[in-house]
């Protein structure tokens, strides 16, 4: 009973780039010795965006229904698989291309980094064709471990090491209650599955959202977080708080809404949507009143991805409870909300130097006069945090609230103008941001790291952020 | 009525001894602050995991079960590795591995 | 100390009262359920989730699981406890090993040798490296801050696991409807052999089997990048 087929295998293309690419990454480390290593870097973006490219191929092909179970139910391919793995792939192309100018210029040069990235990546694709726990669980270990590692890969940095020992430890726990929850819930993915024991389908599903709480970082289980995202390096961070989020998001939508759904339960009968509703509102409030009290940037920007998770979270209990138009409009907010947290932590990278960081608010004082470009690439990119038109955040808010409105009954009304106070709130620190650096003086002259890639990076993630906001048509058909 | 408890060994035994053996786990995580002894407890977590997936395969005469633990075992080896490495990283600049004494990132 | 002796003394009871008890353990493989047996009318006793383990072999097995399922939970409490670290990795082994008697008595014969091996072997042998490379063995065993929230968490983590232990007691085989979907599961001792096992992985598990590859190279990589000596890196810059 060989449930091989080599055509499945024709399905997996950006998953077998990302991972061939990793691999050989890896191993062309060993030729590129010294401080040469933005050859690695570049092999990277090219892998990368040979999956992106080969998974807008797939998902042109693909009919909007047509679903294709591959490897004997391990994996599923459909149009949603390949948005996500296009989403993910090019988030590791534009992090590869900012990585070697913070390398180079706090001297962490190190070629490992780029492999890692890579394979780390290929688990996050893989969690996007996931239908199976099995799968589910594998893609989100092999995500974990390779950010554990980029995180800890500075290695003389003190703040690195404890970043990355705290995420690793949360890390660890949170995949803990992941293969509890999956041990309990075993079978109940066959046809089998509703008439297994009620309360053990409630305990393990309740597991998992506890599991994915801490990838996520909702609130009760989000402490790991900002302390991770303000030790790693900055490249890492932007990678942690873009790709990986949206990786445990996919993996969410993934394992309740085909592993443990589809066709066999109905959505949201698991008993998930209840607990993720409280953990949805928790989120976004704290997440924000943390993050008006922040006065560094990496620190602000971890509080304010806290809470954008929450909103996410609003989106996957609104699928749980029956709205139609969920799923697309959370791949929509990923893309949007990938564009931005990387164009915004690349200013970061920007304008900071070895002598200097330049992470506290006051610090980028005054930065409209000296560089204006930068100062607007981060005003666009810290708008659409924000959730302000004209930009991509805007659209992806009002399409996961309007998905939201649209649950039977309108259960989730009053979670809707709890994000959208939110919303409110927080556009309160991301302008303390944009009035430091257009109505302050600088006190001391910029030096910022100078970089074609990450110019490239800055310019275009701030244009599709005013893309995705202006003309979302595209994106809108292109997810459904 | 002990009698059955304590001789009627039945699936039930096994899930619940893996229940004790991840609630032990969490315990652990929770309330210690070494970091080696916190990943120790983490492999509880992972054993009691890889018990009750046994325990189901056989309840439900599915194998698959065992190819999943076997998996399970394969990814604890990994992460134990990678942890184990940074735990070495941390304590070669500060010379201890107190989670509560790591402190250099605070606002 | 006499505690620790006392429980010691206990557990070595356990065992050889068991063994005593169970002069034939060869026999007391009972064959595997069936089913099948309960047709589509409701379910049947056949189905009752203790008529696998204990029935035909008596009630050696049954102290074989008590003797075993005390070495689990003592060794897991110890790791807990133990202000040595040295003293904490060998209660997990301890821990570990009656975990791999259980896995014996769930007919996971394969699974039981990698626990033994992969756990107990290597796992924890690269455990007690490290702690001897670190040379502290010595390590407060209760973190000092907060201890409100730890009695309220241990509170909290003991009602659970009561109810998840209700709930787990209370776990049936599928009612008889599903069950005859369910096929039957391998007689006795090939259950859970190398065989079935190697059958499951190249078949269902072929894919999980290759691409826990690439996780492991990860973490191969990974863990030399991160725990290699500093100096190396400045030997590589001047290449």
């Amino acid at each position: 009973m060989s449930t091989f087929n080599v055509g499945d295998l024709g399905y997996m293309v950006p998953y077998l780039i990302l991972a061939i690419a990793g691999m050989l990454v890896v191993m062309a480390e060993a030729f590129f010795k010294g401080s040469d290593r933005s050859a690695l870097s570049g092999l990277t973006v090219v892998g990368a965006l040979a999956s992106t490219v080969s998974s807008i191929i797939l998902v042109r092909q693909l009919g909007a229904d047509e679903r294709h179970v591959l490897l004997g139910g391990m994996l599923v391919a459909d149009r949603m698989s390949y948005v996500l793995a296009a989403v993910f792939a090019a988030t590791t192309a534009a992090t590869a291309l900012i990585s070697p100018a913070h390398q180079r210029e706090h001297g962490w040069q190190n070629g490992e980094y780029y492999g890692v990235m890579l394979l780390s990546a290929s688990g996050m694709v893989m969690l996007a064709h996931a239908s199976d726990l099995c799968t589910v669980f594998l893609g989100v270990e092999t995500m974990s471990i390779g950010v554990y590692v980029m995180t800890g890969l500075r290695r003389r940095s003190k703040r690195g090491n404890e970043a990355a020992l705290k995420y690793f430890l949360m890390g660890a726990f949170a995949t803990g209650f992941l293969l509890y929850g999956t041990s309990n819930l075993l079978r109940m993915q066959s046809a089998l599955a509703s008439t297994s024991n009620p309360g053990l389908v409630v305990a393990g599903g309740f597991l998992l959202v506890i599991a994915f709480g801490f990838k996520v970082a909702a609130v009760p289980f989000h402490m790991w977080a900002p302390d991770a995202y303000e030790g790693a390096p900055s490249p890492v961070t932007a990678f942690m708080a873009a790709a990986v989020k949206a990786g445990a998001v996919a993996a969410m939508l993934r394992l309740f809404g085909t592993a443990l759904g589809g066709d066999v339960l109905p959505f949201g009968t698991l008993g998930w949507a209840s607990p993720l509703v409280v953990i949805a509102a928790l989120t976004i409030t704290f997440g924000n009143i943390a993050a008006v009290r922040q006065e560094n940037l990496k620190r602000m920007l971890a509080y304010s991805s806290i809470s954008h998770g929450g909103v996410l979270l609003v989106g996957l209990a609104a699928l749980g409870l029956g709205s139609a138009t969920a799923d697309s409009a959370i791949v929509f907010y990923l893309i949007a909300y990938c564009v931005t947290t990387i164009g915004a932590f690349s200013v970061i990278i920007y304008v900071g130097s070895a002598k200097r960081e330049r992470l506290l608010v006051e610090d980028w004082a005054g930065l409209a006069g000296r560089h204006p470009a930068a100062a607007l690439a981060m005003t666009v990119c810290l708008l659409s945090l924000g959730g302000m038109p004209p930009t991509g955040g805007f659209f992806a808010k009002f399409y996961l609230f309007k998905a939201a409105t649209e649950v039977y009954d309108g259960q989730l009304l009053w979670l809707v103008v709890i994000g959208v106070v939110n919303s409110a709130v927080s556009i309160y620190y991301y302008l303390r941001i944009v009035t430091a650096m257009y109505f302050r003086e600088a006190n001391e002259p910029f030096s910022p790291t100078r970089s074609t890639a990450l110019v490239l990076v800055m310019g275009l993630c701030a244009a599709l952020v005013l893309e995705l906001g202006l003309m979302p048509g595209f994106w809108l058909r292109l997810v459904g | 009525m002990l009698n059955d408890v304590f001789f009627n060994v039945g699936y039930g035994h096994f899930l619940v001894l893996a229940g004790m053996l991840f609630v032990i786990g969490v315990a652990g995580v929770v309330v210690r602050r070494n970091a080696l002894i916190m990943m120790m407890s983490i492999e509880l977590m992972l054993n009691a995991a890889n018990m009750t997936l046994l325990t189901f395969s056989r309840m439900w005469g599915n194998g698959s079960g065992h190819a999943f633990a076997l998996i399970v075992i394969a990814v604890a080896a990994a992460e134990a590795a990678v942890g184990l490495a940074i735990v070495v990283a941390v304590f070669r600049g500060r010379r201890h591995i107190d989670v509560d004494r790591l402190n250099t990132l605070r606002s | 100390m006499t505690q620790r002796l006392l429980l010691l003394l206990v557990a070595f009871g356990l065992i050889f009262g068991a063994a005593l008890v169970a002069p034939d353990l060869a026999d007391a493989q009972p064959t595997a359920i069936d089913l099948r047996k309960g047709g589509a009318t409701g379910p049947s006793p056949d189905l009752h989730p203790h008529s696998d383990l204990v029935e035909g072999s008596g009630k050696g097995l049954a102290l074989l699981f008590w003797a075993f399922a005390a070495a689990t939970v003592g060794g897991a409490l110890f790791v807990v406890t133990r202000k040595n670290l040295i003293a904490a990795v060998m209660g997990m082994v301890g821990s570990f090993l009656g975990i791999s008697a259980i896995y014996m008595m769930l007919y996971a014969s394969f699974l039981s040798v990698i626990q033994m091996l992969v756990y107990a072997g290597a796992i924890m042998v690269l455990f007690v490296f490290v702690i001897m490379i670190l040379n502290r063995p010595e390590d407060d065993p209760i973190g000092r801050t907060g201890r409100l929230g730890k009695v309220l968490a241990g509170v909290a983590i003991l009602y659970l696991f009561a109810r998840l232990a209700s709930l787990l007691m209370s776990v049936r085989p599928l009612d008889a409807a599903s069950a005859a979907a369910v096929p039957p599961p391998v007689d006795g001792n090939a259950w859970g052999s190398t065989k079935a096992v190697g059958i499951e992985l190249f078949t269902n598990y072929v894919f999980p089997f290759e691409a826990i590859s690439i996780l492991l190279l990860v973490a191969v990589v990974g863990a030399i990048a991160i725990a290699r000596p500093l100096r190396d890196d400045a030997a590589q810059e001047g290449a």
